[in-house]
């Protein structure tokens, strides 16, 4: 029995990260209409910048120093705001003047960003595994009966929540997120409407690499912190936006916890099978229903 | 309020509008009438900003607005009606509405509000809180009327507003727009293939045939009184 609730909250664990970084994907996507190979790396940067935050210890392509290292909690704010400071120059330098180009510009140009951004990642913080240590109240168990399951698991739990009430607020409160609801829907109404389109774009993608930042930081203290670790994260994230629907918000919920189940279930039984499971469905959701789990996907 | 001269605009090689002009004083209702195809909604897209004009001049009040972004021209004060209606289906009612809000240019004027569009269009209010996919042609034609309003336009460019709507409600909407029109000061240019609609809501209009106005400025009189005009540029 114990068991499986840890699956379960596992699952949840799992499911929650891909949520964060499929839903950051899936918002660049439906207003850049760019399929961001990269965002995979900017989760790693996410990480990698929470790292030195928390520790202190910057490096810098050899000029490195030392602070005293920055509040656990302070860290994830800074780390994706850093993240979508990166995702902005971006923008503005590569993607932007690919606008008008067919999307196999910036899916080569965003492939080839991938491979620059692991490259530097590596030669800056080298490839031994790096972890971001919690603060030590999230450090032990919670113990609930005789189950007990590791305290900042839960906290990353409710960090999913968190940044989920945030973007909901975000889109469904805010100007910006019914600018860029509508602009999804019909882009050049929305500049007709006298909305600057080009800054609803930026500020999609920004928002889009402040997820994969988010959860790559949230990821820092239980799995260890590789350069290549977004590779995995972006095979993953498609996975679920492919299952969910491409442009479709409530897709992305199911197919992200779908996904984590599975591989929880995969971590704790049956190992090298279940991905195998994922990748089916994948593939059948593919087949026949193109637009998703919950059809409401959508393909141009 | 609104001058083209000469201006030329092209849908990737192929040259849709070829030296067209034309003028609409402040306050005026004016219509292009033509047939399907001959470019009217490209002239409306073109002063929008949304197909830019390759040469020529436009002068919205006393400024030269050829080149600038669809956003820029927006905000000057021209809202757009396009012939789809283009409601966003995934925004509520209220949410389309307050998409297009925008401070009135000129200071101290009175601003639309919500509150006011519901009161011209009641049926909007009712479903303010719907889902802009699930309202009826009538009912999206009145909404993307509303949500242009809300920017507070001094010109205000409508395309085709009797598409797909039944004789009573085009009827409905063209009386509301008139009326719309004479109590707020607005000039209107609308395009349309409907001779009756373009009669009813302007009193002054253009022919335009294929790529360009072929006939200059006539009254609504005028226009009754010409069957051959009518006969040669407008029936199929």
């Amino acid at each position: 029995m114990a068991s499986v609730i840890q699956i379960i909250l596992n699952g949840l664990v799992l499911g929650g990260v891909f949520l964060i970084v499929a839903i950051g994907l899936n918002i660049i996507y439906g207003l850049n209409r760019v399929m961001n190979l990269a965002h995979g790396s900017l989760y790693a940067l996410g990480a990698y910048f929470g790292y030195t935050l928390v520790t202190g210890k910057v490096l810098l392509f050899g000029l490195d120093f030392e602070f005293g290292g920055l509040n656990f909690f302070l860290a994830l704010i800074l780390a994706p705001a850093l993240v979508g400071l990166v995702g902005w120059v971006l923008e503005r330098v590569l993607i932007e003047p690919m606008r008008d180009r067919p999307m196999i510009y910036t899916l080569i140009l965003t492939y080839g960003l991938m491979f620059l951004i692991d490259g530097l990642i590596k030669a800056n913080w080298g490839d031994t595994p790096h972890y971001i240590i919690p603060p030590e109240f999230l450090q032990k168990p919670v113990y609930i009966g005789d189950f007990s399951y590791p305290a900042y698991r839960f906290a990353l739990l409710v960090g999913v929540a968190v940044v989920m009430g945030l973007l909901m607020t975000l889109l469904n409160r805010t100007r910006m997120g019914i600018n860029m609801r509508a602009a999804a829907d019909i882009p050049e109404m929305v500049s007709a409407l006298g909305v600057n389109l080009k800054a609803v774009r930026v500020g999609a993608f920004v928002l889009g690499c402040v997820m994969a930042g988010i959860a790559g930081f949230l990821v820092g203290p239980l799995y260890p912190i590789l350069p290549i670790m977004g590779h995995d994260m972006l095979i993953s994230s498609f996975v679920v936006i492919v299952i969910g629907g491409l442009g479709s918000l409530r897709g992305v919920i199911v197919a992200a916890l779908l996904v984590g189940f599975v591989q929880a279930l995969a971590e704790a039984v049956i190992t090298n099978f279940a991905m195998v499971i994922v990748y089916m469905l994948m593939a059948v959701i593919l087949v026949f229903k193109p637009y998703g789990i919950l059809g409401e996907g959508k393909f141009e | 309020m609104l001058k083209l001269e000469d201006v030329n605009t092209y849908y990737g090689g192929s040259h849709v509008i070829q030296g067209l002009s034309l003028e609409v004083e402040t306050g005026a209702a004016v219509c292009i009438l033509g047939r399907n195809g001959v470019g009217k909604t490209t002239t409306l897209r073109t002063i929008m900003g949304l197909t830019p004009a390759r040469s020529g001049s436009i002068r919205i009040g006393d400024q030269d607005t050829r080149g600038w972004p669809a956003h820029r021209i927006a905000c000057s004060g021209v809202a757009y009606v396009p012939a789809e209606r283009n409601i966003f289906p995934g925004l509520s009612v209220e949410e389309n509405l307050r998409l297009g809000a925008r401070p009135p240019c000129e200071e101290g004027r009175e601003g639309w509000t919500l509150e006011k569009v519901y009161e011209y269009f009641p049926v909007l209010g009712e479903r303010r809180h719907g889902g802009g996919a699930k309202l009826s042609g009538g009912e999206q034609q009145m909404l993307a009327i509303g949500r242009a309003l809300m920017g507070n336009p001094r010109l205000l460019l409508l395309d085709e507003p009797s598409q797909g709507l039944s004789p009573i409600l085009v009827e409905n909407v063209a009386r509301i727009v008139r009326d719309l029109c004479r109590e707020h000061d607005l000039t209107m240019l609308l395009v349309e293939q409907n001779f009756r609609v373009a009669l009813e809501m302007a009193d002054i209009h253009y022919l335009m045939g294929t790529k360009s106005i072929i006939q200059d400025q006539v009254t609504s009189e005028d226009l009754i009184n010409n069957e051959e005009l009518i006969k040669c540029h407008l029936s199929v």
